[in-house]
């Protein structure tokens, strides 16, 4: 098998001789043509790796031979030497410029091209298997993109239909995650007895880790309530779910609370998460947040837990979120907080939906040009009676 | 940017942090902190975090799995130097009490 295809292209029938003895010597493929529109129509019939052309020639000279070459992207690869004599009408540079790889001036030795010949041909085998690589690259990054589609749909499809429902409250969501798919999750249950669950948690660190995790979360929240009405128990049974199944540093921040209609009583824990915000009146009151904080879930089998009680009364807004939608830093080092984002929230238009998306695009516009480099998740609550 | 620094006194390491500790630098961070354990092996391990602007929770996920793999090795970890902001992150999810904080470098190596 030949080492591979050269084209020879000169009108000089000696020159085209002597080089063809040589390549074929050094066991390549020989075309020769007499000009570059002969020279294209042997490329018709045959691909060559490496073209050697003589710059003058009558009918297509070298330098538009080389352009043409270069200039289709079926045969813009294969490498082009251009001969030249240095007398003035064609310099080294100038040739390179036109789109030939390398010159080779004349007069020539037979064993100078030799030379160029074979280096140019590792660098052929080199861009051949970079081209290899590329393909089976590109195949894998086309799988993943489209597996991380469809785990973006799945995770989506985990979140409750909007506009949601639960006994005593309308909610809805804004869900932002950083890279396609993210380490926060929210659900909000309705329990058989009449009253209500709700969970937002925020897994450390994000993308596909964090997606996986936060779906164990879920997984745990609602196997949780199955065993009762308190927040605290699902806390201390979540956190023991999570040290069990994850590795060091995968944890999760959390805020569980059961509401009861009945009675307008919130019962809660705080488990290192960003306590939500309470607004009074149908949102026109001054927001407040809740107080109570607590371990994150799954640092330790043992943690302790504290629950906590407020009233949620028909009219009131509770606003839930992730520290993405707080931890907001400008280029000037001027950092929103929690006390920035609940600014944004006093005054807030009487809407749910709305209102989120007011309050997204505050922190946007805060946040603005940059864009959120945490996964996002705001969850507004509207207590009705 | 991240800036750490580790260094030996006595039978204890310290690791200095300067910068923002978010999930973008804790693979750097946790390299410098586990080769200081595997190397030091040190009965006490200090990490400064007095120049640390903002802590995101895989940074404060690195200080727990830091505090357990020392635990392990029965030694210890102080933490020292925390600025206001840090200081905040560390209350809101309790880990005020489940690390051993210290006001100063020095107050952290004594361990009191």
């Amino acid at each position: 098998m030949s080492k591979g295809v050269v084209l020879v292209v000169d009108d000089e029938a000696p020159i085209r001789d002597i080089l063809s003895f040589y390549l074929k010597r050094a066991d390549y493929q020989v075309l020769m043509a007499e000009n570059g529109l002969r020279g294209l129509e042997e490329m018709g019939k045959l691909q060559p790796d490496l073209i050697i052309s003589d710059l003058r020639m009558p009918e297509m000279p070298g330098d538009d031979f080389c352009r043409q070459v270069k200039s289709s992207s079926a045969t813009k690869d294969i490498y082009f030497m251009l001969v030249s004599a240095l007398d003035g009408s064609m310099s080294k540079i100038g040739g390179l410029n036109i789109g030939a790889d390398d010159m080779i001036s004349k007069p020539f030795h037979a064993q100078e091209v030799m030379a160029k010949v074979d280096s140019a041909f590792r660098i052929i085998a080199m861009q051949k298997e970079i081209k290899r690589q590329n393909v089976v690259l590109r195949g894998f990054q086309d799988r993943v993109n489209s597996e991380m589609e469809l785990a973006s749909r799945l995770q989506m499809g985990m979140l409750p239909a909007l506009p949601g429902v639960a006994p005593g409250i309308r909610y809805t969501h804004h869900y932002l995650p950083a890279e396609g798919i993210g380490g926060d999750i929210y659900a909000i249950t309705p329990l058989p007895d009449g009253s209500t669950a709700m969970m937002i948690a925020d897994v450390s660190g994000h993308g596909v880790t964090a997606a996986l995790i936060s779906s164990m979360v879920k997984t745990s929240f609602e196997s949780q309530l199955r065993l009762g009405l308190d927040p605290h128990a699902w806390a201390v049974g979540m956190n023991q779910d999570l040290f069990r199944n994850t590795l060091a540093e995968q944890f999760a921040t959390a805020f569980l609370a059961h509401l009861d209609p009945a009675t307008s009583q919130l019962n809660y824990v705080v488990a290192g998460h960003p306590a939500p915000f309470l607004i009074g009146n149908a949102g026109g009151g001054k927001p407040q947040q809740l107080g109570g904080k607590g371990f994150m879930l799954g640092i330790d089998a043992n943690l302790p837990f504290t629950s906590q009680r407020a009233a949620f009364r028909a009219g009131d807004r509770l606003v839930l979120f992730t520290d993405g939608l707080e931890e907001v830093e400008r280029e000037d080092r001027t950092y929103l907080g929690e006390e920035g984002l609940m600014g944004f929230c006093s005054s807030l238009p009487a809407d749910a939906e709305q209102a989120a998306t007011q309050l997204v695009s505050q922190v946007q516009a805060y946040n603005h040009p940059a864009t959120f480099s945490d996964d996002v998740t705001l969850v507004v609550v509207d207590r009705v009676s | 940017m991240l800036n750490i620094q580790a260094r030996q006194e006595g039978s204890a390491a310290i690791v200095t942090i300067q910068g923002k500790v978010n999930f973008e630098v804790t693979a750097q961070l946790r390299d410098v902190i586990r080769d200081t354990v595997a190397q030091q092996q040190p009965k006490l391990l200090v990490i400064n975090l007095a120049g640390v602007s903002f802590i995101d929770s895989s940074g404060l996920g690195l200080l727990v799995a830091a505090r357990n793999s020392v635990d392990k090795s029965s030694g210890k970890l102080h933490l020292c130097g925390l600025p206001a902001q840090v200081k905040k992150t560390f209350d809101q999810t309790n880990l005020t009490n489940y690390f051993s904080i210290f006001t100063t470098e020095q107050d952290a190596l004594r361990g009191a």
